[in-house]
């Protein structure tokens, strides 16, 4: 790697801790949390990204009345604002309930093991 | 020149000054310096987001927007909220867990190699003075037209303005006086949503209806401002992308004591700066529904002056005591709004500058704190000066082009670096190099052979190229990495790295 250079702050030791790394419950966390942040990610992309296209080529379909003078574009418009507003309530609740305490096993078996600080 | 709006400034003022000499006693260290002692709290750090990414772009823009385009104002207004979701899913935690003070800290950790940083370095350079010197330029036309400055002197003022809040206070005191920006605006959007929907009986319906009525059957519908369909596509694919790779925003995570609280603190701006751009688009259907589209075109180019405007209607009109009062708020909030805005660029291209650049990449971290501390205040102060005096040349200049552009590379080549050198074993300083190269002369290339810069005459026929641009840095990145080959000592530390990422836990066996 040659030019390796210290960051401001942290210790790195490129071979350091590959026991943590390993362990049964680190991937337990991933597995977590992929399960968890992968169908998130798909809901608000597919849902924004299809009103925006909409937006550029479906112009008439967005001109479609809905509530009065209210359009469809207008509807999916408030129906992103609510998406973004539940899948963050929704992200929040599980990483607090089920991600972070798996964090912290993970962060005091490495602790304990001495590998970090 | 309103005298109100002059009082009310001046108190902000006054306010903000007397918080960067309190900040200032407390920023002896980098990580004050940088990131406010990593002390803020989640409602805090969030409120400060809100602060940073309602700039007056978003404040006054987007309600312009809509009461001259309709819905493509609305859509301009949705995006930054969807934006936060790519942040709060994929970059706020682990940026926490791996970086120090900026985004250059990250790619170096993860990369270790010169080239990388410097890659990171031109990147954050770059988007910061695209995103400073319209809003520079933007605030020397405000200036001048509430208090009767001329150009170049009101551009020295917010100059000196956000050099003495960067340079004395800090992070500490550019996110207390975003904190009371964000509550000044949100105020301000509060009794403005109000008095409008007082008006119609709390039916916001009503002004759709009547918006409709007054600007003609195809207000409501999207395609009046952004012509091209493409050009939809690409502002959705730049706001979803683009916020998570603008500097000045995503140094704020550093602020909190750890990822928990970043997170929080996403949550916060979701639901603060969420409900401030849905407003925009009520103040901007009631606009043409109280004033009328034509009274909106006149003396009000980009519709940026249409929530003034407004605010003074409802307050009563142009001659009455509530009329001058609420319009001298609103004034005074969209001052204080650019001038906490540069602030927070300032400190992110210092950041970029002293941190990235002169400690990490040419002294290879060997400097004393103190004296990066003096390195990070003199930094500052040479950066305001380079942003006032490109804010002053750009008089008269279109520089439209470089709001789209900032955001247009923050999503094209920032934002595929940042991500994959969180998440992919792979990738590579060939990868960083490849994928910001590519997309940033590809942003700036058919920027500037498009209508945002060429207008008729343009070449190319998008404004925003985003939609272009993005696959070419994501192709650039993948080849990049490929092409450098193989690095089986590189790879295997990815473990380390994402256990980081994950837990903020480091390796410290050295």
């Amino acid at each position: 790697m040659g030019d390796a250079v210290k960051l401001s702050g942290a210790q790195v030791a490129p071979d350091a801790w590959i026991e943590g790394v390993e362990s049964a419950e680190f991937k337990t966390l991933i597995d977590a949390k992929q399960r968890s942040i992968m169908p998130m990610i798909v809901i608000y992309m597919v849902g924004y990204m299809s009103l925006s296209i909409l937006a550029g080529f479906g112009r008439g379909i967005l001109g479609t009345k809905v509530l009065g003078a209210v359009n469809l574009g207008f509807v999916l418009i408030a129906g992103n604002y609510i998406m973004s507003w539940v899948l963050a309530v929704v992200y929040a609740r599980i990483s607090a309930n089920r991600h972070d305490p798996l964090v912290k096993v993970v962060v005091d078996k490495a602790h304990a093991t001495g590998g970090a600080r | 020149m309103n005298l109100i709006t002059v009082a009310m400034f001046a108190g902000i003022l006054l306010i903000s000054l007397g918080i960067t000499a309190w900040a200032a006693r407390r920023t002896r260290t980098t990580v004050d310096f940088y990131a406010a002692g990593k002390g803020l709290t989640a409602a805090q750090n969030g409120f400060a987001l809100a602060g940073d990414w309602c700039s007056a772009a978003a404040f006054l823009g987007f309600t312009g927007l809509t009461a001259l385009y309709g819905m493509d104002g609305a859509l301009y207004a949705v995006g930054p909220l969807v934006a936060f979701c790519t942040v709060l899913l994929l970059i706020a935690e682990p940026l926490r867990n791996t970086g120090t003070y900026t985004i250059g800290d990250v790619i170096m950790y993860r990369m270790r190699q010169p080239p990388a940083l410097a890659a990171a370095i031109v990147g954050t350079i770059v988007i910061n003075l695209a995103y400073l010197i319209p809003q520079m330029a933007g605030a020397g036309v405000l200036i001048k037209l509430l208090f009767g400055f001329r150009y170049d002197v009101s551009v020295m003022l917010v100059g000196l303005g956000m050099i003495v809040y960067v340079a004395a206070g800090g992070m500490l005191a550019t996110s207390w006086v975003q904190i009371i920006k964000a509550v000044l605006m949100l105020g301000a959007g509060a009794v403005v949503l109000f008095l409008a929907l007082a008006g119609v009986g709390f039916d916001p319906l009503v002004f759709f209806a009547s918006a409709e009525a007054k600007a003609g059957p195809n207000f409501l519908l999207p395609g009046n401002l952004l012509k091209n369909p493409f050009d939809e596509v690409s502002l959705g694919l730049g706001y979803m992308l683009g916020l998570a790779g603008l500097p000045h925003v995503m140094t704020r995570f550093y602020t909190v004591p750890d990822a928990t609280t970043a997170r929080r603190s996403v949550i916060w701006v979701m639901f603060l700066a969420g409900a401030f751009f849905a407003c925009t688009t009520i103040f901007g259907v009631a606009a043409v529904h109280y004033l009328g589209p034509e009274a909106l075109r006149v003396g009000n180019p980009g519709g940026n002056l249409t929530l003034p405007l407004l605010a003074q209607y409802l307050g009563g009109g142009k001659d009455t005591v509530g009329g001058q009062l609420i319009l001298g708020f609103v004034s005074a909030v969209a001052v204080a709004t650019i001038l906490a805005v540069v602030a927070g660029l300032t400190l992110a291209t210092s950041g970029a500058v002293a941190n990235d650049l002169y400690v990490n990449l040419f002294r290879k971290g060997k400097v004393e704190e103190h004296q990066q501390v003096v390195v990070a205040r003199i930094t500052a102060v040479l950066v305001g000066v380079v942003a006032t005096l490109l804010g002053i040349l750009a008089e008269g200049v279109n520089v439209a082009v470089l709001v789209i552009l900032a955001i247009c590379i923050a999503a094209s080549a920032n934002f595929p670096v940042l991500v994959l050198s969180l998440f992919w074993r792979r990738f590579n300083t060939g990868g960083v190099v490849g994928g910001m190269a590519l997309g940033l002369i590809s942003s700036v290339g058919l920027a500037l052979i498009g209508p945002a810069y060429l207008g008729s005459n343009a070449i190319w026929p998008l404004v925003n190229p985003t939609v272009v641009a993005l696959p070419l840095g994501i192709l650039g990145a993948v080849l990049g990495s490929l092409l450098a080959g193989r690095d089986h000592e590189h790879e295997k530390r990815f473990g380390e790295v994402t256990f980081r990422i994950q837990t903020g836990v480091r390796s410290s066996r050295s």
